[in-house]
């Protein structure tokens, strides 16, 4: 599985997601080398076809996280492909962010969560006594609802990370190489050491992205980056988040379903109980869903 | 229907507003209480410590006209006008009170704690510190875990030489020697410091490291007092300056030349000690506290065109200046103040007329300072804990919520079971002397820091989780996330806090009394375990003097004395709450 074959299924991702065009797509005839990821396709039934060609980076195996005495993630099992767009959608309180804060190791923050089997990032438990919750999230980066920049210059915000990492060299270039990464570097580079609360809503997202890929990592974790945003900003992130899966893996949580149709290449499927109802190809999912309930929740029945 | 529309917004819906109005009505007599009593508080004893109606009916009829409807007419043109200027006025007239009170401030440290020539090797010693550190991030920019360790290690040997005889020759009192212990190894290494009751040997270590201060204190070619204060007083201030209107104009040069002329300034300032006959030292302090500051806002006013604020300063110098020589030429008495300059700077007397406050006045300011040295890092300190890192939940999570309503309930203990609890511990138990200032600013140190723990937690909580949220998502780790996100968020309300809290501190009088703090004393204490008084404790005694001059004048104008140096501190805590919110937005 090289780089070029993974380049070469990215030309063509955009009729790959784009309902319009869904019609016309045609099969990818490359089924093999599955692995671990395969298992838990299968487990749902369903063939991963597209996304076969891409190696596993994430994975979990009966996770199941509880908050004191309730449980937020019932027993889920999904792999996550590399260099792809997974989307997690489902109705609020259906344990999608939970499962995302979940990757990075956020919920060590609340005390009184609690988690139980495994979640694989490149074969390794991120579980494991040995492992270090702040290098686990220099390798995942996180976005979240809410743009959060911190109250410092957009400059000193997107060399933040950088700088707790003790790697401060060619910081101007780095800092700059994000920017323009996060689409946002023309808008600010003439006021890189004015205040990051001076920009608006979508800037500030955008900033964050900068803030979260100027560190290199592997993975992107988005909590529902654009709901606080307009519709222009929304699609200017939507259109950042496909740019970014040719480098990184970006895992999205989303309430928006025509987002999660439009940028992922997988879906995941939450319902209530923080059960994984069902895990697909995005088109799959959205066009021809195995489960009675998924279909009931996209067509907008309840949720 | 018209009978129809009566009834439905007709009597019903009154009578369900008369109870809201009554309620309003009965929050502002509330107010008006407060307000009230506060107001007639101030009015009694200001009148006690000026004195107004013992002046010539005509000398306020002068003062109305040439000060006091002139400022009134520009305020009221400001506030209806011309607010942005007001903003200016305001500012320029309150920088160099406030420049004035940091002079008098600095004025009291050099005469009584710290001399000239001390705080001279002291900056050269800090200086000679920062440098060494920068030449090691230079040289070694890659090992910061050895600038941890050198920063403490460099700055006790540069700054104090050895520990314990910096201690004993700073800070301590007669009784604490530093002594070569003959059981100690070999003679001349290793020291044994006996604290009165307690002893400390430690082997193995030179006896003695002179520090780089006391080398420059012993240098024969120490220069001038004067030129002294202008290399390590007004040369930082006037770097800080520079690099401020630098940044201001976008351009280093012009920053450069205001640090050049504000040190011409102050060399200039220089002169005027042969043509005034003050000391070269008051001009220069005065020089950096007040007119430095006010230059460079000035200079911004001037840049941005709002020169109509400028007016209102200059209306009030002219004004008095103008009322001075009227009343003077008239032949007009001026009322017969208690508060005035000779008050400030005289000792208490058996005679009210020559009666001061000044010891009382640098006792309240060392107090102070044993009160933030002590309440502010434990203080903080002990926030940062709870508020960060103690677990929420489980067994210890339980216990933290104990500690911390138990520091609720210690912030309301009556200061008298403080005083006996300083009494027991510091006085009995350390055997620090009775009745010195540090014994005192320890006391009430305790009493105030379950108030400084409370307002840094409340700081703390107040910034938003997104941002902690983001620093972790990032991979920092705790203590990153402390340092570079929460603690820069948190201080200006911390600071707030604390400032509100000292201001609690500086009029505590029972902790005081039960601790020896001397009812008046006659020279300023000169180190932190003289014996001294306190600015409450010394109104305390005035009290109970027989001559009603006492108790009518001196004690009031001391209550003046002191509610402005409260409110001040007030003040200062408002600018900065201020100043945090409109960064916040």
């Amino acid at each position: 599985m090289t780089q070029d074959n993974v380049t070469d299924d990215r030309t063509d991702r955009s009729t790959i997601v784009s309902p319009e065009d869904a019609g016309n797509e045609s099969e990818t005839p490359d089924p093999s080398g599955e692995s671990s990821l395969s298992r838990s396709i299968a487990a749902e039934g369903r063939d991963g076809e597209r996304v076969g060609t891409a190696q596993t980076v994430l994975e979990a195996r009966d996770l199941n996280v509880y908050y004191d005495d309730v449980q937020a993630i019932d027993d889920v099992s999904l792999a996550i492909p590399e260099n792809r767009v997974t989307a997690l959608i489902g109705p609020s309180g259906c344990g999608k962010s939970t499962f995302l804060r979940s990757i990075n190791r956020m919920n060590d923050l609340i005390d009184a969560a609690r988690i139980e089997g495994e979640l694989l990032f490149r074969g390794k438990n991120v579980y494991d006594d040995d492992v270090d919750p702040v290098a686990l999230r220099r390798k995942v980066g996180m976005v979240f609802q809410h743009p959060n920049p911190f109250p410092k210059s957009i400059y000193d915000n997107v060399a933040y990370g950088l700088r707790i990492q003790d790697d401060t060299e060619n910081l101007d270039e780095r800092v700059e190489t994000a920017l323009k990464r996060a689409a946002l570097w023309d808008e600010v580079k003439d006021q890189l050491d004015e205040s990051a609360l001076d920009l608006s809503g979508g800037q500030q997202q955008r900033l964050c992205i900068a803030r979260a890929i100027a560190v290199d990592p592997e993975v992107i974790l988005m909590d529902e980056p654009a709901s606080a945003l307009d519709p222009i900003a929304t699609s200017k992130i939507e259109d950042l988040i496909e740019e970014l899966a040719e480098e990184y893996t970006v895992v999205i949580v989303t309430h928006n379903m025509q987002q999660a149709a439009r940028i992922s290449d997988r879906t995941a499927v939450f319902l209530t109980g923080g059960e994984l109802v069902e895990y697909d190809d995005t088109e799959t999912i959205f066009e021809n869903p195995e489960s009675q309930r998924v279909e009931d929740y996209i067509t907008g029945k309840f949720g | 229907m018209p009978t129809g529309e009566a009834e439905w917004h007709g009597a019903e819906s009154e009578v369900s507003q008369t109870r809201g109005r009554v309620f309003e009505a009965l929050c502002l007599s509330a107010t008006s209480i407060a307000l009230v009593s506060v107001l007639v508080l101030l009015l009694y004893v200001a009148n006690d410590a000026f004195k107004p109606l013992s002046a010539d009916p005509g000398w306020h009829l002068v003062i109305l006209v040439t000060l006091v409807l002139p400022a009134v007419g520009l305020a009221l043109y400001y506030y209806r006008i011309d607010e942005p200027a007001g903003e200016v006025a305001y500012t320029v007239t309150g920088l160099p009170i406030v420049g004035f009170l940091l002079a008098g401030g600095l004025g009291v440290v050099f005469a009584e704690l710290l001399a000239i020539d001390e705080y001279f090797a002291l900056v050269i010693g800090v200086a000679a510190v920062v440098a060494l550190l920068f030449a090691h991030t230079r040289l070694r920019p890659t090992a910061p875990l050895e600038r941890v360790v050198l920063a403490p290690l460099l700055s006790i040997v540069v700054v104090f030489g050895t520990p314990p005889a910096a201690i004993a020759q700073f800070i301590g009192p007669d009784d604490w020697q530093l002594v070569v212990d003959p059981a100690v190894t070999v003679p001349g290494l290793g020291w044994h410091l006996d604290l009165g009751g307690f002893a400390l040997t430690v082997p193995g270590l030179p006896y003695r490291i002179v520090s780089l201060p006391e080398l420059v204190l012993k240098s024969p070619v120490l220069p001038l007092p004067s030129l002294q204060l202008l290399a390590a007083l007004t040369l930082p201030i006037a770097g800080l300056a520079g690099w401020f209107v630098g940044r201001r104009h976008e351009s280093r040069q012009d920053g450069l030349l205001a640090t050049g002329l504000i040190l011409v300034g102050g060399a200039a300032t220089l002169a005027l000690e042969p043509a005034t006959g003050v000391a070269a030292t008051t001009w220069l302090v005065v020089y950096t506290t007040t007119v430095v500051p006010l230059a460079v806002y000035v200079e911004g006013v001037y840049r941005r065109g709002q020169l109509a604020g400028l007016a209102f300063p200059v209306v009030l110098v002219a004004g008095g200046l103008a009322g001075a020589v009227l009343t003077r030429a008239l032949g007009l008495a001026g009322p017969d103040v208690w508060l005035d300059w000779g008050y400030l700077t005289s000792a208490p007397n058996s005679d009210p007329a020559l009666a001061g406050i000044y010891p009382a006045l640098v006792g309240s300011i060392m107090l102070l300072i044993v009160v933030v040295m002590m309440t502010f890092p434990i203080g903080v300190g002990a926030a940062i804990y709870l508020e960060e890192y103690a677990p929420s939940s489980g067994l210890v999570g339980k216990f933290v919520t104990l500690i911390e309503i138990n520091i609720s309930n210690l912030a309301g203990v009556p200061s008298v079971v403080y005083g006996l609890l300083g009494l027991a511990v510091f006085i009995r138990w350390a055997q620090i002397p009775n009745g010195s200032i540090i014994v005192g600013g320890l006391t009430v140190g305790l009493l105030i820091l379950p108030i400084v723990i409370i307002a840094a937690q409340e700081a703390i909580e107040a910034v938003p989780d997104s941002l902690r949220q983001a620093s972790y998502g990032m991979g920092s780790t705790r203590w990153q996330t402390v340092r570079n996100i929460v603690l820069p968020e948190a201080m200006p309300g911390i600071l707030t806090g604390t400032i509100l809290a000292l201001g609690r501190a500086i009029g505590e009088t029972a902790p005081l009394l039960l601790v020896g703090i001397a009812a008046s004393v006659r020279l300023a204490p000169n180190s932190f375990f003289d014996l001294g008084s306190a600015m409450p404790r010394q109104i305390f005694t005035w009290a109970f003097e027989p001559q009603a001059e006492f108790r009518y004048g001196v004690l009031a104008a001391g209550v003046v004395t002191l509610l402005v140096v409260l409110l001040v501190m007030n003040a200062t805590a408002i600018v900065l709450r201020n100043k945090f919110e409109r960064t916040n937005t």
